[in-house]
């Protein structure tokens, strides 16, 4: 298991001196928006998940030498997702952007003025560096006059709603799922559920209707994809313990097999956990029904 | 066969069973709703429930003690076992958690598990796998190389039937012949001063019955305000462990009695002369007082959690502090031994808080163990 402590005074410094929990070419976060306005009461939120996710397990490998390899931190901001990893994640942000625009919602965005959502020091229990993170970005929230976030991932999701537990926070918090239309799609599917939307955020109904109106057919299995049995990637202890995140993502992996070879996900944690595991094709929900 | 496959076939036994036992009887599920608010009740007036348990078990002719540390468990047990004697046990995890099996056989006792799959593990000197089933690590096969070296008689090609059969044999003159019977309680009555365990093989009930002693070591959490919910919480915890009906509850209202001559109640009869309840503190007191980490004290021990989690199915007995594994050994580890490490490998899967009986959000007190275990110098 890596030092947790030591992790959290790591993410906490990054936070402070880049915004992000590890140092991050901004370009790479914000590259996927052109057109948006800055200025908006509406914005949509990335927290750079989809964007620099791919990068998190080769991250991770480190990290139990982080400390001896401290120094070598700021290098990370030379670590980059490859390219067709880039523009897959630009193509589900602009897929959410543009469903939204056809619901008839205009969003705007932050540019490099994105905070990151504070998510890893919520997971990782590290509720009072969470708590002064939240207020910082509740502050920001309020400055830029911002009244409602529309979010993309379920950890950004999971860590916003929870901002009202340590400051004022009166923004209202929104997940594109509860937004979009589906536009019509032929397949089946094995649907590996995100655990924060499913069982913890209330929306499991709500992506599943999607995915039903859509025209996918998912395949079930109680034991497998239902709501109390579909266990988590492992890709949220990959900071704690990369073997214990590695083993569980193999065992979910294996399961999902035997369902089939096309896997539908909702989060990009979940993407790249399962992926070096699942031999057959994995995408995610706003690359196929949006 | 490896771990994998053993937690994966138990969890394939398990889940549709607890789905089914719950669809057929599904006033069990409204028992579960009511057994939550009388213990969260016990839990709020804990010391209050302590002494009115104490009370109750004198009453009846018992002795009750409130240790507060796994020493002085130890310290009562040695007062009334002594050396020299032959002491069976009936699955009692409080009793392992103190260290209770050891203890006596360093003081010169001979100390027999007579649950099958603690038996197995006593044999193997294995830290229990699963709260209700703790050999669930072991193959068939692994079991008849296990008796074959130990017992004899069977192997590993012996049908599960020759292999029950013949611990049944080992163990039926240990039971016979005990000195003295040791069990945990799965609920006590604060207003009967009753203990009350839900068990399939029968060992409690010979444990509790046949030796002349019998001393039940239970946590004070395992308090109910009535015999009602204590009987209660034995068929909720069978039937969210994935066994219902159980093929045994047993209620133990201090030691035999009769009532046959002249209708007046005398102690002992046939079964145990003395009864000694040890109701155990270790940190319990402490949590109850604690917003958030109190909700572990609801517990139930039915082991449905473990089956619907990924680090549990990942790492089986290695997460947690024995006997304590799984969703419940995490919160369990860090009330007993202040130990936060397993809560930090929580991935917040969430399966356990939909299945738990008690309604414990079960990553929520996670959370707080990792905050708080953080916060005070743990990695």
């Amino acid at each position: 298991m890596n030092n947790i402590k030591f992790l959290g005074k790591m993410i906490v410094e990054n936070l402070k001196t880049q915004g992000m929990p590890f140092p991050t070419d901004p370009r790479v976060c914000t590259g996927w928006a052109k057109d948006l306005p800055r200025k908006s009461d509406t914005i949509i939120f990335t927290s750079c998940m989809y964007q620099i996710e791919p990068i998190v397990p080769t991250l991770s490998k480190f990290l139990p030498s982080a400390e001896k390899l401290k120094s070598l931190m700021p290098l990370s901001r030379l670590l980059k997702p490859t390219q067709q990893q880039i523009q897959r994640s630009y193509r589900i942000l602009n897929n959410i952007v543009l469903s939204l625009k056809q619901s008839g919602i205009n969003v705007g965005y932050l540019y490099e003025e994105e905070p990151y959502s504070g998510a890893l020091l919520l997971e990782l229990g590290l509720l009072d560096e969470f708590s002064d993170w939240a207020k910082h970005v509740a502050s920001l929230f309020r400055e830029k006059g911002i009244r409602k976030v529309i979010t993309v991932d379920p950890h950004t999701h999971n860590a916003l709603t929870r901002y009202g537990e340590f400051t004022q926070f009166e923004v209202e918090v929104i997940s594109y799922l509860e937004l979009v239309t589906p536009k019509k799609v032929e397949g089946e599917y094995v649907v590996h559920d995100s655990c924060l939307y499913s069982r913890f955020l209330g929306l499991r109904e709500k992506y599943r209707s999607l995915i039903e109106r859509s025209g996918i057919k998912t395949i079930e299995d109680p034991m497998i994809t239902g709501k109390d049995t579909s266990a988590c990637c492992g890709g949220p202890l990959a900071p704690v313990d990369r073997e214990v995140s590695e083993k569980i993502a193999s065992n979910r992996t294996r399961d999902l097999e035997k369902l089939g070879n096309k896997l539908l996900v909702l989060c990009p944690i979940c993407y790249v956990t399962l992926s070096p595991h699942f031999s057959g094709e994995v995408l995610d929900l706003a690359e196929v029904i949006l | 066969m490896s771990w994998d496959q053993a937690v994966e076939r138990a969890m394939k036994n398990s889940i549709p069973r607890v789905y089914s036992i719950l669809e057929e009887h599904p006033y069990l599920s409204d028992l579960a709703k009511r057994l939550r608010d009388k213990k969260k009740e016990v839990i709020n007036n804990l010391e209050e429930y302590v002494e009115k348990t104490l009370e109750s078990v004198k009453k009846n002719g018992g002795t009750g003690y409130l240790a507060s540390t796994p020493e002085e468990v130890r310290e009562i047990v040695y007062k009334i076992v002594g050396s020299g004697k032959r002491v069976i046990l009936g699955k009692s995890m409080v009793a392992y958690e103190c260290g209770v099996r050891k203890f006596l056989q360093e003081k010169g006792n001979e100390v027999w598990e007579t649950d099958l799959g603690e038996f197995l593990i006593q044999l193997r000197d294995d830290p229990p796998s699963h709260i209700i089933a703790p050999a669930i690590h072991l193959t068939k096969e692994q079991v008849g190389d296990l008796l074959e070296g130990k017992l004899g008689g069977v192997d590993k090609n012996s049908t599960h039937e020759e292999l029950v059969s013949k611990v049944r044999d080992f163990l039926r003159e240990k039971f016979v012949t005990a000195n003295i019977g040791i069990t945990g309680a799965n609920a006590v009555a604060a207003d009967t001063g009753s203990i009350v365990l839900v068990e399939n093989e029968g060992n409690i009930r010979f444990t509790t019955v046949s030796p002349s002693i019998h001393i039940a070591i239970t946590g004070v959490d395992k308090i109910l305000p009535t015999l009602e919910y204590a009987l209660i919480e034995a068929m909720v915890q069978a039937a969210y462990g994935s066994l219902y009906p159980p093929t045994y509850i047993n209620v133990t209202s201090g030691p035999s009695s009769t009532g046959d001559i002249e209708n007046k109640r005398v102690r002992p009869a046939h079964g145990p002369k003395e009864f000694h309840l040890i109701l155990v503190d270790n940190g319990r007191f402490k949590a109850s007082k604690e917003p958030i980490l109190r909700d572990t004290l609801l517990c139930i021990r039915c082991g449905r959690c473990h089956f619907h989690c990924p680090i549990y199915r990942a790492l089986g007995s290695k997460w947690g502090d024995p006997p304590y594994s799984g969703p419940m050994g995490a919160m369990w580890s860090y009330v007993l031994n202040g130990d936060g490490k397993p809560a930090l490998l929580c991935a917040h899967s969430g399966g356990c808080k939909e299945v738990c009986p008690m309604g414990i959000n079960i990553p929520k007190v996670l959370e707080y163990i990792k905050w708080k275990s953080l916060k005070n110098g743990n990695r």
